[in-house]
């Protein structure tokens, strides 16, 4: 009685908690549960039918009891209060005092299964995972038809219960990568997580590297490839999207929907990507290095063009490429913001007047405003927004350099750079390397 | 503990990122448009100064003005410094693209500048040189009424993928610079003076012989200098007596042998004409005689004047590094070049007569 009377002094603070007496079979109940999660009337509805089944064939009051769901053997407080914040309902047997927890008619709390949000497909499966982790464990399912995928689930926390699900397909995947993963996980059973930086630091990542750990993906298409190259799937609840780990340097480049497309095509549009990344990188530090340090590479007549288009403009290059960027970088971080329907008028803003007002105002050359153009037109072709906010941060490194040593310090920045991702290893698997199923030769 | 030697091993890496930044001396980069980019460049020397016309393009809004600057001094250094002070920019002669001697300069020999240009090299070694047969003053001032194309028709005029003929030599600082000091290479630079209709008028090329002018050819004698180096002698309109070709292609090929002393020298030009232009109908054997003819006297003509200036236009001497010391080749230009013997054959095909049938 004292746990029951506990819990309904915390109904005084929680408004959702509800408490409700019945009668099952003679016997006195009272049922509770959170009336935010679970569907009360179906759910009591459902109880009513099993039992009344159960006693008219005849079972004894334990087996029917039991048939409703497990019993609590050494109730707490706590314990029916996390029971019941996992959505269940607690049925308490006031004669024997037994709780028994059983699975009730939840609320339907998710969205439909819908295209995805933030990648676009061309040809291809368009249904993206949901916030509900079962069913995208359920979509993977239905990808990956294989008796060799395995599902591997963990709670981790201790405030709040945070649901990780680990999927990998064992004749493929790489072992030491899978039981490097399970091993953090279990190590750190009582860490909280809410987001990807927690999680991050659970699997033992450092906390400053540039490039990013997980790869993630709204598309079962994507983790079903990420399976099926020995890659471990990591689902957290509410998190509509898959975590692939490793995330490897090709993922910047390649998608599998690629795949719908010939062969040629799909070789074009990769190299296309990588034409762009080198281009976001290269080009605002090219610039600065040409108009300030060497401008004795380019051709006279490009000189005198650029030479042009810089009279009146106040600022070295370094500043003013730098304002534009930062400008440019508000403008991508102000349309994420924004509702979808004001979004437009910003780029309008941003991108038109904004564009043609510096340039008039002589605050830039407009050979700048192209190069920037590039730039951020560029920046979009890589895949994944993830991979895209590292290669916006490298740019600045090479601005940078290239304002003090010119060309040579583009190649060195260059240079640093691909040095860094080289040097980048999880789990022991290099940024670079290029992911094979177990078993398949490498090369 | 791995941590933190991870962030001391960052904090090492910013730390000597950012002792880099004086080291660069950036704050001495100045911007292009503060940057005077002179084109052009005249050289003459009049009773020991040094005269320096510099033509600067000025990029204004809408079109480009070109500027003539002129200063005199004792070194051609010194004259830069001295118009770089009292330019509102900096004088930047590294997008410097021809440079012009006035002809008696070049008669009285370049080695000075030539040598102090690949010295400082402020100036890139791969600056086009040329003669100009008309004082500084009234070229510059000519050539100044055709200033549209920003600045850069005397660049365009020696450009191969411009306004570049066979019949134009072309030579760069640092061919005049090996030129002084190779004993087997000497170099022919292009004459010009300022035209009339057009901007710039071919007279030839002068032999440089030891960095000094020595002679000159006429564009047809040049056509053949290009030839034998190989240089493409495509698109050069030939005019004879019966028909007018236009040779398409050209490929040299040289054997040599040393006799007793005397060096040989057989060459053999193949030509790719067509047919372009006859009077009456001359037959295809005899426009094929009279192509070689020409060619031939021409060639004659120029082995005569590098016999007479002792200067090695052809580079013939290059072959014949093999077969003498170098004590020996150090006389190449005075002992061995007059005795050289010297046979071309010009085997001319006509590829095609043109969109007429020959009949």
């Amino acid at each position: 009685m004292t746990i029951l009377q506990a819990l309904k002094h915390r109904a005084s603070l929680n408004a959702d908690i509800r408490f409700q007496k019945m009668t099952l079979s003679g016997l006195e109940v009272e049922l509770t549960g959170l009336s935010s999660l679970i569907d009360f009337n179906a759910s009591l509805l459902h109880i009513q039918q099993q039992v009344h089944q159960d006693t008219n064939t005849g079972l004894p009051l334990e087996s029917v009891i039991g048939n409703l769901g497990p019993i609590v053997a050494e109730p707490t407080e706590h314990q029916l209060m996390s029971s019941m914040l996992a959505g269940h309902l607690i049925l308490w047997f006031e004669r024997i005092d037994a709780y028994v927890l059983v699975a009730p008619v939840s609320r339907p709390l998710s969205r439909t299964i819908e295209p995805p949000t933030t990648e676009n497909v061309l040809r291809g499966s368009i249904s993206a995972f949901v916030e509900d982790i079962d069913t995208n464990i359920g979509l993977i399912r239905k990808h990956v038809a294989s008796p060799s995928l395995h599902v591997h689930s963990y709670l981790l926390g201790t405030i709040q219960k945070k649901r990780i699900v680990l999927l990998c397909n064992d004749n493929v995947v790489d072992v030491r990568l899978r039981d490097a993963i399970v091993a953090m996980l279990e190590k750190n059973k009582e860490m909280n997580i809410q987001n990807l930086q927690q999680l991050s630091t659970a699997l033992g990542f450092s906390k400053w590297s540039l490039v990013t750990k997980f790869n993630t993906s709204e598309l079962p298409q994507e983790a079903e490839t990420a399976l099926s190259k020995g890659k471990v799937v990591l689902f957290m609840d509410r998190m509509p999207f898959a975590i692939i780990l490793p995330s490897l340097m090709w993922d910047m480049f390649a998608v599998e929907n690629d795949r719908s497309f010939p062969v040629i095509f799909m070789y074009a549009i990769r190299f296309l990507r990588v034409f762009g990344v080198l281009i976001n990188i290269l080009i605002p530090g090219l610039y600065v290095a040409l108009v300030s340090v060497n401008p004795d590479v380019l051709r006279i007549e490009l000189a005198l063009t650029i030479a042009k288009s810089r009279i009146d403009v106040p600022y070295p290059s370094l500043v003013e490429t730098l304002l534009l960027l930062v400008i440019l970088e508000l403008i991508l971080e102000a349309s994420i913001r924004l509702p979808k329907s004001i979004g437009p008028t910003l780029t309008m803003v941003g991108g038109i007047i904004l564009g043609q007002a510096v340039v008039s105002a002589k605050l830039v050359s407009n050979l700048l405003i192209i190069i920037l153009a590039a730039t951020t037109i560029a920046n979009s072709a890589v895949v994944g927004f993830q991979n895209s906010v590292t290669i916006r941060l490298f740019k600045y490194l090479l601005v940078v350099l290239s304002a003090i040593y010119g060309v040579m310090g583009l190649l060195a920045g260059l240079f640093l750079v691909c040095s860094y991702m080289a040097g980048v290893t999880s789990f022991g698997i290099p940024y670079m390397h290029l992911m094979k199923p177990r078993g398949e030769p490498n090369g | 503990m791995g941590s933190r030697s991870f962030k001391l091993r960052w904090i090492a890496v910013c730390l000597s990122m950012l002792l880099t930044i004086p080291a660069g001396g950036c704050w001495d980069n100045k911007d292009i448009n503060h940057r005077s980019l002179p084109i052009v460049m005249g050289i003459a020397k009049r009773d020991g100064i040094y005269k320096v016309v510099l033509q600067v393009p000025e990029p204004t809004e809408g079109t480009t003005d070109l500027r003539v600057i002129e200063g005199k001094g004792t070194t051609i250094n010194d004259i830069v410094d001295k118009i770089s002070t009292n330019m509102e920019s900096q004088i930047d002669l590294l997008h410097l693209k021809l440079i012009l001697f006035e002809d008696e300069f070049a008669k009285e020999g370049l080695g000075d500048v030539i040598e102090s240009f690949m010295r400082a090299h402020d100036i890139s070694a791969k600056v086009m040189v040329a003669i100009c047969d008309e004082p500084l003053e009234s070229f510059f001032k000519n050539i100044n009424t055709f200033h549209k194309n920003n600045g850069t028709v005397l660049l365009s005029f020696f450009e191969k993928n411009a306004g570049w003929n066979p019949q134009v030599a072309e030579s760069s600082v640092w061919e005049v610079f090996r030129s002084m000091n190779s004993y087997t290479h000497d170099v022919s630079i292009p004459i010009i003076r300022s035209g009339t209709g057009t901007v710039i008028e071919s007279r030839g090329s002068a032999i440089i012989g030891s960095g000094r002018m020595v002679g000159n050819l006429t564009p047809g004698e040049t056509l053949i200098v290009n030839a034998f180096k190989g240089s493409s002698a495509q698109g050069k309109i030939e005019v004879m007596k019966n028909a007018t070709v236009e040779i398409i292609s050209s490929a040299t090929v040289h054997r040599h042998t040393m006799k007793n002393g005397i060096p040989y020298l057989k060459s053999k030009i193949r030509l790719k004409v067509t047919l372009l232009e006859t009077k009456g109908s001359p037959s295809q054997e005899n426009i094929r005689h009279e192509v070689s003819k020409l060619l031939q006297s021409r060639y004659d003509s120029i082995i005569g004047k590098m016999k007479a200036t002792r200067a090695d236009i052809l580079a013939t001497g290059q072959y014949f590094r093999s077969n003498l010391t170098r004590d020996q080749l150090e006389h190449w230009r005075e002992d061995y070049l007059p005795r050289l013997n010297c046979e071309v054959e010009f085997v001319t095909v006509i590829q095609n007569t043109g969109l007429l049938r020959d009949s």
